[in-house]
């Protein structure tokens, strides 16, 4: 059943999902709209376009510590760090962030062993997707739509959530969180007029303008791994390229991570922490071994990770045409183009 | 690995210590279980490997080196790694002593294809200090229990100097073995040197093992991969059956932390053991 608030009242349905866990929720930075752990309800802000980073950090953060140490004590007095989870409701997540959540599942918890700790944080979590505004155009960088993602799909999201001039309109998409939306008293019965809008709005979602390109999956697989030797291609595209890995933290579906150790003087931590296979010390070997020292080859491989492995392994391009990697890149660099370009190859 | 956190090491304390070489830099680390379920849930073949596990320096993954049919330990053989780039957790192995514990988590990987193996002949060649995975799977068919399970063996190993062949005391009692057919090589022997002297490829150009019914397994070094690879292809042997062990940069060892990615496989969880045939599928990445 479709419930509704007011915008106005963000503040009090913010409220009462602190009351029953962790509240993750855009909030304006200096540099943009983040998602944070919400202190006081009124920072809960929806007026935004989508988030600097993407919210992957709600289930694969940064840092990720796994165990506690003392400096030249037994290994037997390590204490691994439990993951005590309240409750966490991650709101206002754009349609095609939500998606990267089930591609990442696939990774994570989908295939092989388990991440435990990818695996705890979704379970304790309920996504609240948030279709993007249709009456404003897609900003320049974004191409969802050619990967199939609509403007206002609701796949993946536990509540789904429209927005109507002052309104804000949710649905239960999951057993979870349509109890969750039942317990909640502040929410009242939409109208069927707007049960309607609600659904039409999902539709036009669809046809909603992105960039686009026609791109079947498995063709840009092979033709990406086609062209793996034509290293004139890969030296153009990557021309400009300063292996700064922003590209890779911004994105929702980059996943590669380091496990280092950190100490200080007895106090010692080992944790896992976002890298890139930007980084050059990336694949270094202890023997001096270095299968990807040059920038094409990084680049070719981010690339073909996302586009050409991640398909022939799992059967889904690692992408969800946010737009995020371009926006941020500093040289400019247009993964979109670049994949035009590989099929135009 | 501990419980149910593949990335939270078990505690193993070393109860051996066996400087292989002449130049101290390779060590067979032979560590016990200090959980008895460890032990019990530790169960490998051949081929695996396990991240070692040094709490304020960090975790390497290295080749399992004993056979499963070896109980109560477990056994590493570790070079000293950083010539160019400091191997923290080698370094601080190779300075630890008898009853140190340190962490393992495993074990990891794909083993060598036992089943594929069993009623034929296998060859085996090593070079230097790759020679670790080799000889676990060496002592686990010559085991009482499996030896009828495999066709003949014949092993050729390879090293740069006398005193840089490992497991030293096993390759003279294989050598006098009738079950087993060992070619020991040097490219350059000193004077208190019996055995042969040459390289790897042209020791196996030199025995010319027949096809039929083999399996070729390989590893070494890059430079000597590159040469024994063609004897091989010349002598008949399908892609297929040559089989080799890859190394990539690892740090989760269980298909997640991305790092050894090569087209569409991760070495830790997909390999290491690739057949020849099935690494010329993958892009030139490693």
């Amino acid at each position: 059943m479709l419930k509704k608030t007011t915008i106005d009242k963000l503040p009090d349905l913010a409220a009462h999902l602190m009351e029953q866990g962790t509240l993750l929720a855009p909030v304006q930075e200096a540099a943009g709209f983040n998602f944070q752990v919400i202190a006081d309800a009124k920072q809960v802000d929806l007026n935004f376009h989508n988030t600097v980073l993407s919210p992957k950090a709600a289930f694969f953060p940064q840092m990720e510590d796994f165990v506690r140490y003392q400096t030249g004590k037994s290994i037997l007095e390590a204490v691994p760090v439990e993951l005590n989870l309240k409750p966490t409701f991650l709101f206002g997540v754009r349609p095609c962030d939500v998606k990267s959540f089930t591609i990442m599942d696939i990774h994570f918890s989908g295939t092989g062993l388990v991440d435990p700790y990818w695996q705890k944080r979704r379970q304790a979590a309920t996504i609240f997707g948030y279709a993007f505004d249709l009456d404003q155009p897609a900003q320049a960088e974004e191409f969802y739509k050619t990967l199939g993602i609509g403007a206002a799909d609701p796949d993946g999201s536990d509540v789904f959530m429209i927005r109507k001039g002052g309104d804000l309109l949710l649905k239960g998409v999951t057993l979870k969180g349509e109890k969750l939306l039942t317990q909640l008293s502040l929410l009242t019965a939409a109208s069927a007029d707007e049960e309607k809008y609600f659904e039409d709005y999902i539709i036009r979602g669809r046809d909603f303008k992105t960039r686009f390109t026609f791109l079947a999956d498995k063709n840009i697989a092979k033709k990406l791994e086609d062209i793996f030797h034509d290293s004139d291609f890969w030296m153009k595209v990557s021309g400009a390229c300063l292996s700064c890995g922003v590209c890779t933290f911004v994105c929702p579906n980059c996943y590669c991570f380091d496990i280092c150790d950190e100490t200080l003087f007895s106090q010692g931590i080992r944790r896992r922490v976002w890298d890139a296979c930007m980084f050059t010390d990336f694949t270094l070997e202890a023997s001096g071994h270095n299968p990807r020292t040059q920038v094409f080859q990084k680049l070719r491989q981010k690339i073909k990770h996302k586009y050409s492995y991640h398909v022939r392994k799992y059967g889904v391009i690692s992408c969800v045409g946010c737009g995020r990697c371009t926006k941020h890149c500093p040289v400019n660099i247009d993964i979109f183009s670049i994949v035009e370009e590989a099929m135009k190859a | 690995m501990s419980s149910n956190n593949p990335y939270i090491p078990m505690p193993v304390e070393i109860s051996n210590i066996t400087n292989e070489v002449d130049t101290n830099d390779i060590k067979t680390f032979r560590l016990t279980f200090l959980n008895k379920e460890d032990e019990k849930k530790f169960k490998y073949l051949p081929g695996q490997f396990a991240e070692l596990s040094i709490y304020g320096k960090g975790e390497a993954p290295i080749g399992i080196a004993s056979s499963p049919t070896e109980k109560g330990y477990v056994e590493f053989t570790v070079q000293r790694a950083g010539t160019i780039v400091p191997g923290l957790v080698t370094a601080a192995l190779h300075n630890m002593e008898t009853g140190g514990k340190i962490g393992l988590r495993g074990p990891l990987g794909h083993p060598w294809p036992i089943e594929f193996l069993e009623k034929k002949n296998i060859v085996i060649v090593g070079g230097g200090f790759a020679f670790t995975t080799l000889r676990s799977l060496i002592n686990y068919m010559l085991h009482p229990d499996n030896r009828s399970r495999f066709g003949r063996i014949t092993v050729i190993y390879g090293a740069r100097t006398p005193g840089l062949l490992l497991y030293k005391d096993e390759l003279a009692a294989w050598g006098k073995r009738e079950d087993i057919k060992t070619i020991i090589t040097v490219d350059k022997g000193d004077e208190t040197w019996t055995g042969r002297e040459g390289f790897v490829p042209a020791v196996c150009k030199e025995v010319a093992p027949s096809p039929y019914n083999k399996v070729a397994v390989i590893c070494g070094p890059p430079i000597m991969i590159k040469f024994t690879l063609p004897v091989f292809f010349d002598l008949g042997f399908y892609k297929e059956n040559i089989l080799t062990s890859l190394e990539m940069r690892m740090k989760c060892g269980i298909g997640k932390c991305g790092r050894c990615n090569v087209g569409y496989k991760y070495v830790c969880s997909d390999g290491p053991v690739f057949s020849l045939a099935e690494l010329e599928e993958l892009p030139r990445d490693f």
